[in-house]
């Protein structure tokens, strides 16, 4: 149900907008219809732009009493067959951790954007350091798959919100944007299509086909294939009469084998790991040394690269736009056989870098660029580059 | 929780409701998981008869329940109502998700007295404050029932509970008072013992537009029941004379009869007298506030230019 389309879209061509304005633009194309939210730095323009542009297209934003609240509504409109969304920062997204577990274990599908600050604890909160990497992979109790996606920019922000919305649709399950609050409070020029080619790339809401109690993935006996059926709309006749927290097996129908059931909702992702996992090259070619990057020191690590290049030393970028799930068959492809592999990251764990050793094998040296509160300048990365050229 | 309760054999006597019930639907008999003499039997019944006799759509009045003992009168309500169990305090936000997303629907909300004061207290007040178009019903049973017995913030004065073994020495939460200060637009509170005011202030929240708030005092025989006597003392914890213990649901019925007051009766009595009383009746039925989602139709009015 995309409603009143004139004002949903923006005039197509360039705009001037800041990271978490082009993030709503985006859910905006993609036919959001629901906010709930509450304010935090620096995720705060979210809830403020959607509560000036959602009436504008007859959806709702909502300001909740709190982030429990925000996403048991954001849940409870997805449920009635509105897209939707929510947008935090680091001690947010942790209450929010509830039931977003909740939501995975109940196929319902939403978007969560969450703009990392600075933490543990409160932290220092415009600062922007990717310390949520680990929470999101394993985003609330129980087992389950989430999908990240990390843009590096303003434009990235828009697109790939409509790409985590198609996601949501398509797989019914936690998708999350990796934003932080260097890249949610920075201005940049962005390139807004045509209506019709947002159109093109939409996955709309859909009724489910069949009515006949199927509303969770099941696993197809003939083919052996992961089903996962549109999503149940409350208020119509394709709702189940009950819809808890239960297992659900083979055939979408609950089942008293909690195995299966965390299987079909781990490996409907897992299995898709090729549709999911969007990645970016850069002169790897030939390159003997390679970065591993994704979210904003992708940017550093692209000046990096062409200075080296320059200096003779071959080096490629390997970009990661979806960091969860991680896909160990590419990530393995491309780091055989080269001399290093330098990862830098907004972080000091370095979350990638550990999934990076995980599928590298031992003598190739991995060299993490820890930063936290400030960017990688080029130079930072080229140092390592230097070191084992 | 006493496990799978009784299966009835079919030769029982017919029942009116029984196929209207998600059970009777199903297996064609009765089957409930509630403790024998507990309240949520009479309030799933009473709730269903109101459900079939007005004839509700159930794809217009999706249930909303909360984590409790009362969860699993999601097997006893009406066969094709559209239930979502949701976690523990949180059945207010996700029904206001629900009725700002299609504002066709009037989520009608279970939850209990650790659910809706304890956990869930702040979703709770703030659904009032909105007066959004809704039917919150919360079972007091003065304790935490699922998890064996714990003291609830409305948990009386005086009680023996496990987590308070020697006396519950905090002063009790009053879910009206709350709702009221909040802004709730219907407010009322009855008991198992008055089957009749249930559904008599059921069915006006169900034609009320805004917030209804119904508190339901309801015995828990196995958790509070056996644990306490039927007077908990006074304000000094001093025990009366002549007590017995509570140990079979008539008399659990009987002790509720006791320690209500109705609404007009309570304005004559002073505060000692109303100490750990549940006064009963409506306590508001304003009709004149306007409702969450139409006035967020303004808005959108405002915003696109219309108004
Ligand atoms: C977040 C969370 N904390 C604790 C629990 C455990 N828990 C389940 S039911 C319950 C108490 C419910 O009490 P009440 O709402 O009074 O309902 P009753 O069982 O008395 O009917 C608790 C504490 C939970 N499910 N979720
Ligand atoms: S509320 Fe008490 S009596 Fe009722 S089912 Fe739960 S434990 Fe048993």
């Amino acid at each position: 149900m995309i409603s009143n389309d004139e004002k949903r879209f923006l005039e197509p061509g360039k705009h001037l907008m800041m990271g978490n304005v082009a993030m709503s633009e985006g859910a905006l194309s993609a036919g959001a219809s629901f906010f709930g939210g509450y304010p935090i730095t620096p995720s705060t323009e979210v809830i403020e732009h959607l509560s000036k542009r959602l009436p504008e297209v007859g959806g709702c934003c909502m300001q909740m009493e709190d982030e429990l609240a925000s996403i048991n509504s954001v849940i409870g409109a997805s449920l009635v067959g509105a897209k939707a969304l929510t947008a935090t920062s680091g001690p947010g997204f942790s209450l929010m951790a509830e039931t977003i577990s909740m939501a995975a274990n109940l196929e319902i599908p939403f978007v969560f954007c969450d703009v990392q600050r600075n933490g543990p604890g409160n932290g220092y909160v415009t600062e922007p350091h990717h310390n949520d990497i680990g929470f999101v992979r394993f985003a609330g109790n129980g087992e389950f798959q989430v999908i990240a996606l990390a843009p590096m920019n303003c434009q990235e922000l828009f697109d790939l919100t409509i790409t985590a919305f198609n996601f949501a649709e398509t797989y019914r399950c936690p998708v999350f944007i990796l934003s932080d609050a260097y890249l949610g409070h920075l201005h940049e020029v962005i390139n807004i299509p045509p209506k019709e080619e947002i159109l093109k790339r939409v996955i709309p809401r859909e009724l489910p086909e069949d009515t006949s109690g199927r509303m969770f993935t099941y696993k197809d006996r003939v083919s052996g294939e992961y089903v996962t059926p549109k999503p149940p709309q409350m208020g119509t006749e394709y709702c189940p009469g009950l819809f808890i927290h239960q297992p659900h097996g083979p055939d979408g129908l609950p089942t008293p084998k909690p195995m299966e059931f965390i299987e079909a909702i781990i490996d409907k992702i897992n299995i898709n790991k090729d549709k999911i996992c969007l990645t970016d090259t850069y002169k790897i070619e030939d390159a003997e040394i390679l970065i591993i990057a994704y979210g904003l020191p992708v940017r550093s690590s692209y000046r990096a690269v062409d200075i080296a290049r320059k200096e003779g030393i071959k080096v490629g970028l390997f970009r990661l736009i979806t960091i969860w799930p991680f896909h160990d068959e590419v990530v393995k492809e491309v780091v055989k056989n080269k001399k290093a592999i330098i990862v830098p990251e907004l972080n000091y764990t370095g979350y990638i870098a550990e999934q990076v050793e995980r599928v590298t094998d031992l003598k190739t040296p991995i060299i993490r660029v820890p930063k936290v509160c400030e960017f990688h300048h080029p130079n930072d990365i080229l140092e390592k580059i230097k070191e084992v050229a | 929780m006493s496990g799978v309760g009784p299966m009835y054999p079919q030769e029982k006597p017919e029942h009116p409701y029984l196929e209207s019930s998600y059970v009777g639907n199903l297996l064609g008999n009765y089957s409930s998981r509630f403790c024998a003499g507990c309240g949520y039997g009479i309030i799933s019944q009473l709730y269903t008869r109101t459900f079939e006799d007005e004839g509700l759509d159930p794809k217009k009045y999706p249930l909303i329940i909360g984590i409790g003992c009362y969860s699993q009168i999601i097997l006893l309500v009406h066969h094709s109502a559209q239930k979502i169990l949701t976690l523990h305090g949180r059945a207010p936000a996700l029904a206001t998700g629900i009725r700002m997303g299609n504002p066709k629907m009037k989520p009608i909300i279970f939850s209990g007295d650790g659910d809706a004061l304890g956990i869930g207290g702040n979703h709770f007040v703030h659904l009032c404050r909105r007066n959004l178009n809704c039917v919150m019903f919360i079972f007091n049973n003065g304790i935490y029932g699922m998890t064996g017995g714990q003291a609830a913030p409305t948990t009386l004065f005086g009680a023996k509970s496990t987590t308070t073994p020697y006396r519950m020495f905090e002063r009790r939460i009053d879910g009206i008072e709350i709702a009221l200060a909040a802004g709730a637009t219907y407010v009322a509170r009855t008991t198992v013992a008055h089957p009749r005011t249930f559904m008599k202030y059921f069915k006006t929240a169900l034609k009320h537009n805004g917030t209804s708030i119904i508190e339901i005092i309801t015995p828990c025989i196995t958790n509070f029941g056996r644990k306490n006597l039927d007077s908990l003392g006074n304000e000094n914890m001093n025990l009366e004379e002549d007590i017995s213990k509570m140990d079979s649901a008539g008399k659990m019925i009987e002790w509720i009869k006791k320690n209500t007051v109705r609404i007009n009766q309570a304005k004559f009595m002073d505060e000692r007298e109303l100490f750990n009383k549940y006064v009963i009746g409506e306590f508001r039925h304003d009709t004149s506030q306007i409702e969450y989602s139409e006035q967020y139709n303004r808005i959108k009015d405002i915003a696109q230019g219309r108004r």
